[in-house]
């Protein structure tokens, strides 16, 4: 009757990847290894001003003294960082004027992904900005967005043509010392987006940015930044694959959100970093940075499906420095076979009124570990602060763990904080009400999953909402609790 | 590079030949000091770089130098002692005065049962198949401060209840300090052994006698075996110059129950290592307290409870308030196991901040490995209920009055697990006292 | 439709059913009693094909294919239904969404494509008339919540909804009231017809006053010790089953 647990297990171990291909573009690429010559190389390559190369050097030295980080509740091979190419791109310059010029095989890459640029464009209204290996290579709908004074190109672009804003707030939020890989970041990274919404703007479409590393070898160090002007408004979505190789990839982003007064800031992402293969294999580490900062009265909003890389370390946080000013985080981790996540939130109060919501829900099938760390931190100024915490998990079969970790400090009486945890599986009458209504075992556990996960999801604009779900289904079929 | 003055680690660390003058080295327990001073030396004391110890530090503590001994005899009678004692029932005493049995303060037994002290144990041929089978068993060896105390290993309380006995009058274990010296540092060690199907209750209680700089380090081991029940409450109550460090280790046979209520009321700086181990299946285990804190009082609650076989049950549920400048926190951890299916471990830590001063910190933690499991945690940290004071205050109950029958309300689900009256009663005298009122209701 | 001959079955190790015969016919109705434990629920399980339950010897026919092997989801998607005695919760899984799934999985074993959502729409609306449930209803998460009435409406709604050819209704009337019975009762009656069945088990004849079967068969210690028509249910109302502890089937 139905699947045996070994008959499932045996269908999840030969699912492949979906996304693992590679796309023969000639690019290039900068010899492996790290020193100030390379840092310097990056910048003069870029065509960057003294003030930016300086401050990539500045990282690098502080980079050079730090030791890498330890403490997650995650075991891997640590990456040799002389090992790596700190620079990849595509060779045929494309012009950004048009998405005809674009390398055709790129394109190609785009619809494997399910992403047709033109579609994107036709269908959803969704502004892009395309971001293979380290470099920003098409975004769409630039001139609509001008129109409206909103700047969305490359980071890039942005040093070049907006100096001033960039060099006001990059780093305000992460510091290049912040910690190991931000430093890294800082030194080495070779594109991004970059993104202004000024004054009482309303961003009339979603802002969407699509990262992917293609050249082995190579690791992936973008940086986003993001600014919501006085009373501004802008959805942000972050999409990421890599294609599948044998040996690790390491990507370490910096993400850093600036919402000014009343601003308010969603930032959503669907990471399917290529996860390594059934043995553990390959994969993708993903050590992220990100981090916003609110201001009086604005609100950020984080929401995140994780479903790929082989190790995840991320942490979105809010400050929340103004005054009743809002943070959110909203989380979907799912891990499989031999994947290890260790994300969360940092809720920082610093203002009063200020309220913060963390719903997180950790899915752990296979020999995976899956950790949820979050720190919920009361300053004794954030008078009235408000913060509601719930991480969920769902464990499915007996190789995996789930673990939680909450720090909650408060130093303020009038805080109200509430935190719950809760740990479960799938119920063998769940499967066996589905099945008898005639939905399968696997369908089944997709429908169970979606379900367990759909505080998040809902949180999700439309269109990323139904790639996350079929995402969901993908990672973890086969496997039964 | 050697600092003037001798560091109080070393001072422990070079004291050992002195006090290895005074125990019997053929005893096989001394290898064990031995074995744990090494330990201790390779670890030292931990700091705040230690995850465990992010929220207390113990620098203050050891950085200050104190006396390993008593100065000569102390003349304590039991009117100096009386009042911290539970005496309105019948009960087994084992009293320590600085860190030496007081045979006259004392009420032991050895008859059908040992409820005695460790001295004696180990001085006993008959007890030594005993002690080697359970001594320092379930201590980690990691532990630095449990390393510690077992070097030092010397007095402390040793309890046997043999199987199937279950004496009706519960044990007191009290540690009285002097202040003989003005500053004295104290490791007792207590054994106790509750054999299958066996019943014990305990109540245990570090004070000091007047002001001054006292730093208990203490261990306790429990071995429940097969359906044994044991209730241990410890009372924290003392005077704002000691300081305690609490070590519990706990190793439970199949269909054990044991229980540990902690009442935090009194003391400096107090850190409570309360440690469960499940040795077999269908076990309970029950882990409870009341912090009530004020000026610049430190408690911190750093549970485990390792569920290492399938069926087994924890209920953890800590209350803390805190008034001033007093710091609470809460380190909780539950860890499941691969094969520990069908678990059902829960964990409760709620908390109110009376001033602006008060700060809690709080982590509870789920490490989990198997699937087939229910296990939750929750916590709160908040304000008593605005609403509800406001009530109690038109139906002309005092501000003062009113929040404390509030906060006792909020403390009381940990109160109803008390299975011995007088102590529940003596414990609501404390929190009453604690909150400054005397409540007009049956307390 | 149904037949059943000689089927016994074991649950971890322990015999519950020792030689049930049954045969049901297109647009017959059919009942089952039997005091506490006699395995009425087991055969609910056994027809469904629940994994726990271990057939050891006889067979099941459903129109006229033994099903011994199916899976639950094939036997559902030939057309067997089972209302569950006590229905499970899914959380965050809405009653509309479950619904949909079911019926578009069955409809795709079938090789057909999905239903239409205005089609799906429209029939949800019509049958959650007939059970007078409301809409709100069909946004929450499935028997999340529930009271034991919503439960056993909304099993009796998926009936309605996924029209099966034959529906075994397992204690659908414990824990009812009688305005609820009495609701649950015309929804199966009305969904009932000349080319379906239903099977009814239950503890209580009160349920038969509503869905008046055409057979009534008493299940004792894993057997049918007696067969016959509604009065014999009333029969058992009044006078319990002591009476037939000696009667072999």
């Amino acid at each position: 009757m139905a699947y045996t647990e070994e008959e499932l297990k045996k269908q999840l171990e030969t699912k492949e990847y979906e996304y693992g291909f590679y796309t023969e573009i000639d690019s290039e690429t900068f010899p492996v290894g790290l020193n100030e010559e390379i840092v310097k190389a990056i910048s003069k390559k870029k065509n960057e001003p003294k003030w930016m190369t300086d401050w990539r050097l500045d990282a690098y030295s502080t980079w050079k003294s730090m030791e890498e980080p330890n403490w997650s509740n995650v075991k891997y091979e640590k990456p040799n960082f002389q090992d790596i190419s700190y620079y990849s791109a595509p060779k045929k310059k494309p012009d950004l004027k048009s998405l005809d010029d674009v390398d055709p095989e790129l394109l190609k890459t785009f619809d494997k992904l399910g992403i047709s640029i033109d579609e994107q464009k036709r269908l959803s209204g969704v502004a892009m900005d395309v971001v293979v290996d380290s470099v920003s290579v098409a975004t769409t709908f630039k001139d609509t967005l001008e129109e409206k004074g909103i700047i969305f190109c490359s980071i890039s672009e942005a040093i070049q043509n907006h100096p001033e804003l960039v060099r006001k707030y990059i780093g305000s939020v992460i510091p290049k010392k912040d910690n190991y890989y931000a430093a890294l970041n800082s030194a080495v990274f070779s594109d991004g987006s970059f993104c202004y919404i000024p004054k009482g703007v309303k961003c009339p479409m979603e802002l969407s940015t699509y990262f992917r590393i293609n050249q082995a070898g190579t690791g992936q160090f973008e940086r986003t930044l993001v600014i919501a002007d006085k009373s501004s408004y802008v959805s942000y979505l972050e999409g990421c694959t890599a294609p599948s190789r044998d040996e690790n990839q390491l990507h370490a982003a910096v993400v850093e959100l600036i919402a000014l007064d009343d601003a308010e800031i969603k930032y959503s992402t669907v990471q399917n970093w290529y996860p390594g293969d059934k043995k553990g294999k390959g994969g993708v580490y993903n050590f992220v940075t990100k981090r916003g900062i609110c201001h009086e009265r604005s609100k950020i909003s984080w929401t995140q499906v994780e479903t790929g890389s082989a190790v995840t370390w991320k942490y979105p946080s809010c400050i929340l420095k103004g005054n009743n000013s809002i943070g959110e985080f909203y989380s979907i981790a799912v891990t499989n076979n031999f994947q290890q996540a260790d994300t969360g939130t940092k809720m920082i109060h610093i203002g009063k009124n200020t309220k913060s919501t963390i719903i997180s829900k950790g899915i752990s099938a296979g020999k995976s570990q899956n950790s949820y760390r979050g720190l919920v931190q009361i300053s004794p100024f954030a008078k009235n602060a408000r913060n509601f915490s719930q991480c969920d998990s769902l464990l499915m079969g007996n190789k995996c763990g789930a673990h939680t970790f909450p720090y909650i400090e408060v130093q303020n009486k009038s805080a109200q904080i509430e935190h719950e945890a809760t740990t479960s599986k799938i119920g063998e009458d769940q499967i066996f009400y589905c099945n008898q209504r005639g939905i399968d075992t696997e369908k089944a556990i997709a429908l169970i999953v979606n379900g367990f996960s759909k505080e998040v999801l809902n949180k999700l604009p439309m269109e990323f909402a139904v790639e996350a779900q079929k995402l969901l289904e993908i990672s973890l079929e086969g496997s039964v609790g | 590079m050697k600092s003037h003055n001798m560091s109080f680690q070393e001072k422990l660390l070079d004291s050992f030949i002195a006090f290895e003058q005074d125990v019997d080295l053929l005893n096989p327990i001394h290898k064990d000091r031995k074995d744990a001073l090494k330990r201790f030396e390779e670890l030292g004391f931990p700091s705040k770089k230690d995850e465990s110890w992010k929220y207390t530090s113990l620098k203050s503590l050891v950085q200050k130098d104190y006396n390993l001994y008593a100065k000569s005899e102390t003349n304590v009678e039991l009117k100096d002692v009386k009042k911290y004692l539970l005496n309105d029932i019948d009960s087994f005493k084992i009293v320590f005065i600085d860190g030496v049995y007081s045979p006259f303060l004392s009420k032991t037994t050895h008859d059908g049962k040992d409820i005695c002290v460790l001295s004696a144990a180990l001085s006993k041929d008959k007890y030594k198949k005993r002690i080697k089978k359970y001594f320092n068993k379930v201590v980690p060896s990691a532990e630095s401060l449990a390393s510690l105390n077992t070097s030092y290993t010397k007095e402390g309380a040793y309890i046997y209840i043999p199987e199937g006995i279950c004496p009706e009058d519960p044990v007191q274990i009290m540690h009285f300090s002097t202040g003989s010296q003005n500053s004295i540092w104290l490791q007792p060690r207590n054994l106790i052994i509750a054999d299958k199907g066996s019943k014990i209750e305990i109540i245990e209680r570090h004070q000091s006698l007047k002001d001054h700089s006292v730093v208990t380090n203490s261990l306790t081991e429990i071995y429940a075996e097969r359906n044994a029940f044991v209730d241990y409450y410890k009372i924290q109550n003392d005077l704002k110059t000691s300081s305690l460090i609490d070590n519990t280790f706990i190793s439970q046979e199949r269909d054990s129950n044991v229980s540990v209520h902690t009442f935090s009321f009194g003391g400096k700086l107090t850190r409570n290592n309360l440690n469960f181990y499940h040795k077999g299946e269908n076990i309970q285990s029950t882990l409870k307290g009341i912090t009530i804190l004020e000026s610049n009082q430190h408690v911190d609650h750093n549970t485990l409870v390792n569920h290492a076989q399938p069926n087994c049950e924890s209920h953890q549920d800590y209350k803390g308030i805190f008034s001033d400048r007093s710091v609470g926190v809460f380190n909780g951890k539950i860890i499941v196991d691969k094969i520990a299916q069908k678990t059902n471990a829960f964990q409760q830590n709620n908390n109110i901040l009376i001033d602006n001063k008060s700060k809690v910190n709080t982590k509870p933690q789920l490490e989990i490995f198997a699937d087939d499991v229910k296990c939750s945690h929750g916590c709160t940290v908040g304000q008593l209920d605005k609403e509800a004071l406001f009530y109690l205050k038109t139906r002309g109950i005092p501000e003062k009055e009113a929040k404390a029958l509030l906060t006792y309300a909020f403390a009381n689900n940990v109160l109803e697990s008390v299975n011995i009256p007088n102590l529940k009663t003596r414990i609501n005298s404390l929190i009453a006292n604690k909150l400054g009122v005397n409540l007009g209701f049956d307390l | 439709m149904l037949e059943i001959n000689n089927l016994h079955c074991k649950i971890e190790g322990r015999s519950i059913l020792k030689g049930i015969n049954l045969k049901i016919n297109k647009g017959e109705i059919h009942a089952i009693m039997g005091p506490n434990g006699s395995g009425k629920s087991t055969l609910a399980n056994v027809i469904s094909g629940h994994e726990d339950y271990e057939i050891t010897k006889g067979n099941i026919f459903f129109k006229d294919q033994e099903i011994n092997e199916f899976s639950p989801e094939d036997r559902a998607h030939e057309g067997v239904f089972m209302s569950f005695q006590y229905p499970v919760e899914i959380p965050g899984v809405t009653v509309t969404n479950f619904i949909k799934t079911a019926i578009n999985e069955s409809r795709k074993s079938k090789g057909l494509d999905e239903m239409p959502s205005s089609e799906m729409l429209k029939k949800i609306r019509e049958k959650a008339a007939l059970l007078e449930i409301d809409s709100n209803f069909l946004s929450r998460s499935l028997n999340e919540g529930f009271s034991g009435g919503e439960k056993k409406r909304n099993e009796i709604f998926q009936m309605a909804m996924i029209e099966p050819e034959l529906a075994v209704l397992d204690e659908t009337d414990s824990g009812l009231d009688i305005d609820a019975l009495k609701i649950v009762a015309n929804g199966v009656i009305k969904c009932s017809n000349d080319n379906n069945s239903v099977l009814v088990i239950t503890h209580y004849q009160r349920l038969l006053d509503y869905i008046v079967p055409d057979y009534v068969h008493i299940v004792m210690d894993g057997k049918v010790v007696k067969s016959g028509d509604k009065d014999l249910a009333k029969k058992i109302e009044e006078i319990g089953y002591d009476w037939l502890k000696n009667e072999k089937s």
